[in-house]
């Protein structure tokens, strides 16, 4: 079927312009070009008449905007792209000869999550609705197109894929700067719509033939498939409020001609084009035979993950870093916040791996009684909300995997399949299914083979395995599994061994969980990284480290440094041009102290730890903070005479009005620094503040979160326990967390008119089910008789206001 | 892009006194960042109708167009990549995200003005722009919103799009109507 209607082997014609030419018959501004499907059918099968004429393959039904998200008309949805179809159809059967008919797939018109409100699901059940609907009519493939999100690109797929038998074309609009509007660029396109198996991809709409030539050119080197062009004719001018496109039949047909000597088979026009463009085109092409398409293999050998906007290729020619640190296995911290659904610590916890230098962060929660499969699709949309990394999803529950896999945004690494038959045959399916690479662990029913040649093994039958399901040696990546060398004193020898016959024998990537490798025995970070450095050097593709601990980071530098892949050695130098023997990792902006060994002073006002917070010195106020406990300055003294009194010296400053919001939480961060350097000196006391817990949200529907993050860091600083729900979180959800965290206190916030009903909504579902619990209220459109009307039991005029009345609830001292 | 400096301070509220050198330095990397990640887009369109969205029962949006006999919509927006930024920022540093923030507010404000410049170059002879005004202003309701991202088909020009709180998202976009009329000679 696909070869007969987007074929390899010669080229395609599709149709062109179909909205600039209803517009010349009369469409107005934002009328609703499908009703035409009904109103007006003669012009519409008039317009897939000419281009049938003109020598069109393939003409796109007038369905365009046809998904329940964006379509709002009052005739049916069903009769609009039935009619759609047909008309096509009636056009097609008129011209005879061996033509097909698109269902055409537009955007929703919606942002999708994180960047916007609307569910993926959503998108996935407009889309899906519509694809049957086209396929009832008869449709002979689907067209996805002008696509400028990748991840409703991904539910576009999906919907078609699973909603309908029918071949798979998707082209998406790229911005000038060859990006979509939330990023993505043609090799990000490339790896998600390869991964989902879509027959053909390719690009449409955004600008002229010319500028499309060189994403073009890259699309070919990124992917095997056929690729199709649908460019307009030239770019939009806008003229007395008409959109003018300048770019007529001849010069537009010659640069069609390079885009299908660059690689393109599937071509037509978009916005402004017309039949005389087509036709030109086809008079043009038919002496054209198929473009050269170099390095489409190249494409198809290449271990490719990416997210909705970053790509990163795991080779085994260089290194990549896996961040290690989202896993609750061995942490307390993050296993309570996981328990708590504290966001934003694991937040932190993502967007430090990255700025550290991690190119993939694994994202692991399992923690014994927790919901896995919710906690990890939440977990790992609050993630991307943050970071452009692609994501390794580590789990071993396959209905966790199969919902993270869906919702994720891009195509994932997925940690991981070994070689028992149970795992291999729940794991594989869907990294076929979805797109991905996946970690292969190599252990079986029998254990962990002691011997490389046994773990060679594994990872042949999991690699033949994967075969059955479509799965080629470059979609994994062979984990030759790390044992503590102080259990079996062969450990490292085997890993070293495996690692080099994996490159040698499989071609395969390799990665590896390095600290592993000390456990048992002290100084575990400098074992830790002279194994790191032995596995780079025996051709490791990715070391899954922890991005934070600066022995590993110097280690890959190194690496990088001495086997040319830091030409140059740019990032060395950049990174230690500063170097002492004292001072291993200088970290911008802290000073060195003027004298040391002095007894410093811990009063209020006129020692350095006071200074730095009150001056909003972040990296100062830990380094003060760190001397004062290194001339014996008692924990807890620190905090009481240093950190505490400069704060509230800050804060006074604020509530006077002598001193503005952004040095008020340049304060509090400061503090919040020198307190984390004191924690880690009070025994036994794990880090946890005392008062509290105090929950905050964003209330739902509203996306606006800086007054809320504001509140956060403040109520953080001044030692109060905080669970941030994040942004646009239901009422019940609030109520839920209240209950279960036993909290006295919540912070509300909302910006917009519109969002203050559901705070007045979660206020009252608050008083109902609990009836001990106070909501202070605030944000930008809420007064303190507002809040009264709403029913709050305070109004926090500003951070400081919610602070003060933490303060008069939770009277206990701080820490 | 330039994003002026007293533009950024302004939004950060501080009241026209000076940010000290801490913050000042803040400001410095963080305009950097968000210069990085701002994508600008924008779209326009004349129509001969100032009610073109509706609007006539609004007694607000009337006065304002009241000598108008034509208007412009438009729609700006800064981009969808300062908003992963500000969510990046906002979760290690609030300082930074309330900086960021400001710098967002202070490039919008500035590409709309462009784009408004850019406007009256379009005018005809005579012509002459009354102030911006957006659904949400006065009595006109922000439901509007709808029918103006509609007529200039927003989503797809300029990758604006309406949450269902009639939000636009990305959150640092401008949408409004900008009335014609014919100057009035001094």
């Amino acid at each position: 079927m696909t070869n007969g209607i987007l074929g390899k082997g010669r080229l395609v014609f599709l149709d062109g312009g179909m909205g600039t030419q209803l517009q010349e018959r009369g469409l107005r501004p934002g009328e609703t070009p499908e009703l035409w499907n009904l109103s007006r059918p003669d012009d519409i099968r008039a317009v897939h008449s000419a281009y049938l004429a003109a020598g069109a393959d393939i003409v796109y039904a007038n369905t365009f905007g046809a998904n329940a998200a964006k379509y709002h008309a009052d005739a049916p949805l069903a009769d609009v792209v039935s009619a759609g179809v047909a008309l096509a159809r009636e056009a097609v059967h008129a011209a005879g000869g061996k033509r097909f008919v698109a269902l055409d797939v537009g955007p929703t018109g919606r942002l999708l999550k994180p960047a916007g409100d609307f569910e993926f699901d959503a998108a996935y059940d407009a889309f899906a609705e519509e694809v049957r609907l086209g396929a009832e009519a008869g449709a002979d493939l689907v067209v996805i197109e002008t696509m400028g999100d990748a991840y409703e690109l991904k539910a576009a797929v999906l919907a078609a894929k699973e909603n309908s038998s029918l071949p798979v074309l998707a082209t998406v609009a790229l911005g000038e700067d060859g990006k979509l509007l939330t990023g993505a660029d043609v090799e990000c396109v490339a790896a998600i719509l390869e991964g989902l198996h879509v027959d053909a991809l390719g690009l449409n709409c955004g600008f002229g033939p010319d500028k499309m030539l060189p994403f073009v050119k890259r699309l070919a080197a990124a992917t095997s498939l056929p690729i199709a062009v649908k460019p307009n004719a030239g770019l939009p001018k806008v003229e007395g409020g008409k959109t003018i496109f300048t770019v007529g039949p001849d010069e537009f047909a010659a640069d069609v001609i390079e885009l299908v000597k660059a690689g393109a088979s599937i071509v037509g026009g978009c916005c402004g084009t017309t039949p005389a463009h087509i036709r030109k085109v086809v008079e043009s092409l038919g002496e054209w035979g198929m473009g050269e398409r170099g390095n489409s293999s190249f494409a198809h050998s290449r271990t490719v993950v990416c997210s909705g906007s970053c790509v990163v290729e795991i080779s085994t020619d260089d290194a990549i870093i896996i961040g290690e640190r989202i896993n609750p296995t061995g942490k307390k911290k993050l296993k309570a916040a996981l328990s708590e659904g504290d966001v934003a610590y694991v937040l932190r916890e993502a967007v430090s791996q990255a700025e550290a230098g991690a190119h993939v962060l694994d994202v692991n929660v399992g923690v014994p009684g927790l919901d896995e499969p919710a906690l990890l699709d939440s977990t790992i949309q609050a993630v991307q909300s943050v970071t452009a990394l692609p994501l390794q999803i580590d789990t071993s529950d396959p209905k966790a995997l199969e919902r993270a896999l869906r919702h994720y945004n891009g195509k994932a690494l997925v940690n991981s399949v070994n070689g028992k038959e149970e795992s291999m045959s729940s794991v594989l399916p869907l990294v076929a299914k979805y797109g991905g690479a996946v970690v292969a662990l190599t252990l079986d029913e029998n254990g962990i083979p002691p011997t490389a040649e046994g773990r060679l093994a594994i990872a042949k039958r999991i690699l033949a395995r994967g075969a059955e399901y479509g799965l080629k040696p470059s979609d994994f990546v062979i984990d030759v599994l790390c044992l503590a060398v102080s259990a079996d004193a062969n450990s490292a020898n085997v890993i070293l061994e495996a690692l080099r016959r994996v490159r040698a024998e499989l071609g395969c990537c390799t990665c590896l969980g390095v600290s592993n490798i000390s456990f048992g025995l002290p100084a575990r970070p400098l074992l830790n990284a002279s194994l790191y450095t032995m596995a780079l050097g025996a051709g490791l593709s990715a070391g899954i480290i922890n991005p934070l601990a600066s022995d590993m980071m110097t280690a890959y530098r190194a690496y990088r440094a001495l086997t040319g892949k830091d030409r140059t050695c740019c990032e060395w130098i950049d990174l230690f041009k500063d170097w002492t023997p004292d001072v291993r990792r200088p970290t911008s902006g802290v000073r060195q102290p003027s004298s040391g060994g002095q007894q410093p002073e811990s009063g209020a006002t006129g020692s350095r730890l006071s200074d730095a917070i009150r001056h909003g010195l972040k990296a100062d106020a830990a380094v003060a903070a760190r001397e004062e406990l290194a001339s014996g300055v008692a924990p807890l003294d620190v905090i009481d005479t240093g950190i505490v009194p400069a704060l509230e010296v800050v804060g006074r400053g604020f509530e006077s009005g002598s001193v503005f919001l952004p040095q008020l939480l340049m304060a509090a961060e400061a503090a919040g620094a020198a307190f984390d350097v004191v924690r880690t000196a009070l025994p036994s006391r794990d880090g946890a503040s005392v008062r509290g817990p105090i929950i905050v949200a964003t209330v739902k529907g509203d996306i606006h979160d800086i007054g809320k993050n504001i509140c956060r860091a403040l109520l953080e600083n001044y030692g109060f326990k905080v669970i941030d729900l994040g942004r646009d979180v239901p009422p019940e959800k609030i109520v839920e967390t209240a209950r279960r965290e036993k909290a006295r206190l919540i912070g509300l916030s909302a910006l917009m008119t519109t969002t203050v009903c559901f705070m007045e909504e979660t206020v009252r579902l608050v008083h109902e089910n609990l009836p001990d619990c106070k909501v202070t209220v605030g944000g930008a459109v809420l007064t303190a008789d507002y809040a009264a009307k709403i029913g709050a039991d305070h109004y926090s005029k500003d951070a400081m206001g919610l602070v003060r009345y933490a303060e008069t609830m939770f009277p206990a001292k701080m820490v | 892009m330039t994003i002026d400096e007293r533009e950024i301070c302004r939004y950060l509220r501080l009241q026209g006194r000076a940010p000290g050198a801490a913050l000042e330095e803040r400001i410095t990397v963080m305009r950097e960042q968000a210069l990085k990640a701002i994508r600008p887009a924008r779209v326009w369109r004349r129509f001969d109708d100032p009610f073109v969205v509706g609007g006539a029962d609004s007694k607000t949006l009337k006065r304002h167009l009241a000598e108008c006999h034509a208007a412009y919509l438009v729609c700006t927006t800064i981009g969808a990549e300062f908003d992963t930024l500000q969510r990046r920022t906002a979760a290690t540093s609030p300082a930074d995200a309330f900086v960021l923030q400001a710098i967002g507010a202070a490039a919008i404000e500035e590409w709309t003005d462009e784009t408004e410049r850019e406007i009256r170059r379009e005018l005809k002879e005579g012509e002459t722009l009354v102030s911006r005004y957006s659904p949400g202003y006065g009595d006109w309701p922000l439901e509007a919103q709808r029918r103006l991202f509609e007529l200039l088909d927003a989503p797809r020009k300029v990758g604006v799009s309406l949450t269902d709180s009639l939000l636009m998202v990305p959150s640092k976009s401008v949408s409004a109507i900008i009335g014609v009329k014919t100057e009035v000679p001094q």
